[in-house]
């Protein structure tokens, strides 16, 4: 565990050099236009929809940023060779591969709290109320950021940096519409070659949906304790799947 | 101590080439083993499989077939990590941490407590010296900085066993000169090296024992010593021997002055003729040791017999 959190520990300062953490200046600028931009609302229905607007913001972000700080953890360093010098040492590749991800977590756990304290933060100013239960939002944006960024970082064991990046989207994609178009197809579709390839993708992807709570934070008060440790199970038992995927690929690749 | 720190049997290792379904070889059947307490020398021309090895011992590649030890354990169990210290060739770092941070990150993987960590970088930083630089990022670092860099990492767990990739690249006839001093030094403290390099005069200089490898065989293998010999010739150094060369002629293979000195090349069964004659004519005896080439002429024999 040591060697693991040492990695982590890595990764966040990298991220600190290349400077990603500003990307919360940007999004604050953005969070703020945006609001500006609304149509005149009275002050409650201009906090619901500040809420809902900025967390679908936040998700994008986060989103974006989870696949930008996953897909070149491995791949970066065996181009640059910084690699050899870590797994030359008594660290394991399962050590590594979870360092790193842990690391990128960090990263947007850091990154999703300011973000979270920025609507807070502006909510309170253009509508005047405190509205602590954007949080629920900002934390199954994590949930679902974590999903991404293990789906990455797996395919990042063996895949270049365009082929993951084109298949994250399109796996972030497919886990959106698995409850809508994808049960669609499966349950009234007629073409059997259809039904087939919906089979897998519904079954074995993650119901990304479960993470979209910006309407219930929006215009209700959010969701039960219940619900947001279903969500984290769930997110959970995906992660560990992707991260050992992604070991089963990287213990015995040579580099 | 006499046992092995390094042993591989039989080592075979191929890579794909691009898309073809056609394996190149990279290492075809290696042996090789490495005494505890010497250092070895792994010399060879490029593509001749040294970086293939050095990745093979340290588990970042897998072989196809064969089997080994280091330090006892077999190939890619991460046991005996702990006991060794590896420096890259061309060292990569992360660029965003000093020397002593790196240090310290690198030191931290050996389960070395803070005060440990802090004490040995400050010696290693010193033995290297790169103790004025220490505040520097990696990124602003020279070449040689860097290398210097990559041999304190190396250390940074007082390893039994230093594997090291070409450890004089980059510096100057000064930095090369310390590193071979900080070669000796270690052998002294009673660690394995096991080095890769295309210096030669640096690997006859330090080295106990060698192997030359050409494509991804081992053609030369051996105590150094042994290996450069001669056999059946003994090399006698004279003074003023040349005046009395036509004397020597019948009995001498090749005579040159070197030093002042007179170099004579003879077949060990003449040494006490060539002696007779030495005193006979009063000539100052300097030295007799049996012949040996150098490293470069065993090089570039073992390169050619195979062809290159």
């Amino acid at each position: 565990m040591r060697n693991t959190g040492t990695l982590a520990l890595n990764v966040v300062k990298d991220t600190a050099r290349r400077k990603l953490f500003y990307v919360v200046f940007l999004f604050g600028l953005a969070v703020m236009a945006l609001s500006t931009l609304l149509p005149t609302f009275e002050l409650g229905m201009r906090s619901q929809f500040l809420k809902d607007i900025s967390l679908s913001l936040t998700s994008l972000f986060g989103v974006v940023l989870a696949v930008v700080l996953s897909v070149n953890q491995v791949p970066g360093e065996i181009e640059s060779r910084t690699i050899y010098n870590i797994l030359s040492k008594p660290v394991s590749r399962s050590q590594y591969l979870l360092g790193k991800y842990l690391g990128v977590l960090a990263d947007l756990a850091i990154i999703l709290l300011i973000m979270g304290l920025e609507i807070l933060v502006l909510v309170a100013a253009r509508a005047h109320t405190a509205s602590p239960v954007i949080f629920q939002g900002v934390f199954t944006i994590f949930l679902e950021c974590a999903i991404i960024a293990a789906f990455c970082l797996f395919l990042s064991t063996f895949a270049t940096a365009p082929v993951n990046v084109f298949a994250t989207i399109l796996f972030y994609l497919l886990c959106h519409v698995k409850t809508d178009f994808l049960h669609r197809t499966l349950v009234e579709g007629t073409n059997g070659f259809t039904k087939v390839l919906a089979w897998p993708a519904y079954y074995l992807l993650p119901n990304l949906e479960n993470y979209n709570i910006s309407q219930q934070v929006g215009y209700s008060k959010g969701v039960s304790a219940g619900y947001l440790l279903r969500v984290s199970g769930y997110a959970i038992l995906f992660v560990v799947l992707f991260l050992f995927l992604g070991y089963l690929v990287f213990r015995r690749k040579d580099i | 101590m006499t046992g092995s720190a390094v042993k591989l049997e039989d080592i075979k290792k191929s890579y794909r080439s691009g898309f073809s379904r056609e394996r190149k070889a990279a290492v075809e059947g290696l042996s090789l083993e490495v005494r505890s307490g010497e250092i070895f020398g792994l010399l060879g021309p490029n593509g001749a499989g040294k970086t293939t090895t050095l990745k093979i011992l340290l588990g970042i590649i897998f072989p196809d077939d064969g089997q080994g030890t280091v330090l006892g354990r077999p190939l890619g169990d991460r046991t005996s990590y702990s006991r060794l210290g590896f420096l890259p060739e061309q060292p990569y770092f992360y660029g965003f941490l000093t020397a002593e941070n790196g240090l310290d990150l690198y030191g931290k993987f050996f389960g070395l407590n803070k005060d440990e960590r802090a004490s040995r970088s400050a010696r290693l930083l010193d033995m290297v010296g790169l103790r004025r630089g220490s505040h520097l990022t990696l990124d602003k670092y020279s070449k040689g900085m860097l290398q210097r860099f990559g041999i304190a990492q190396a250390l940074i767990n007082d390893p039994e066993l230093v594997i090291m990739d070409e450890p004089s690249s980059g510096l100057d006839p000064v930095g090369q000169k310390e590193i071979r001093d900080i070669l000796v030094r270690l052998k002294e403290d009673g660690k394995t090296i096991f080095l890769s390099s295309h210096q030669l005069s640096e690997v006859e200089n330090v080295c106990d024992s060698v192997s030359i490898v050409n494509r991804g065989k081992s053609v030369r293998n051996g105590n150094l010593s042994d290996l450069l010999a001669v056999e059946g010739m003994t090399r006698v150094v004279l003074r003023g021997a040349l005046a009395a060369k036509d004397s020597l002629s019948s009995l001498v293979r090749k005579i040159e002055e070197s030093d002042g000195a007179t170099v004579l090349e003879v077949n060990s069964s003449d040494v006490y003729r060539v002696l007779d004659v030495a005193r006979e004519l009063e000539l100052e005896l300097v030295s007799i040791e049996p012949s040996r080439r150098t490293l470069e002429d065993l090089f570039m024999e073992a390169i050619k017999e195979q062809g290159n």
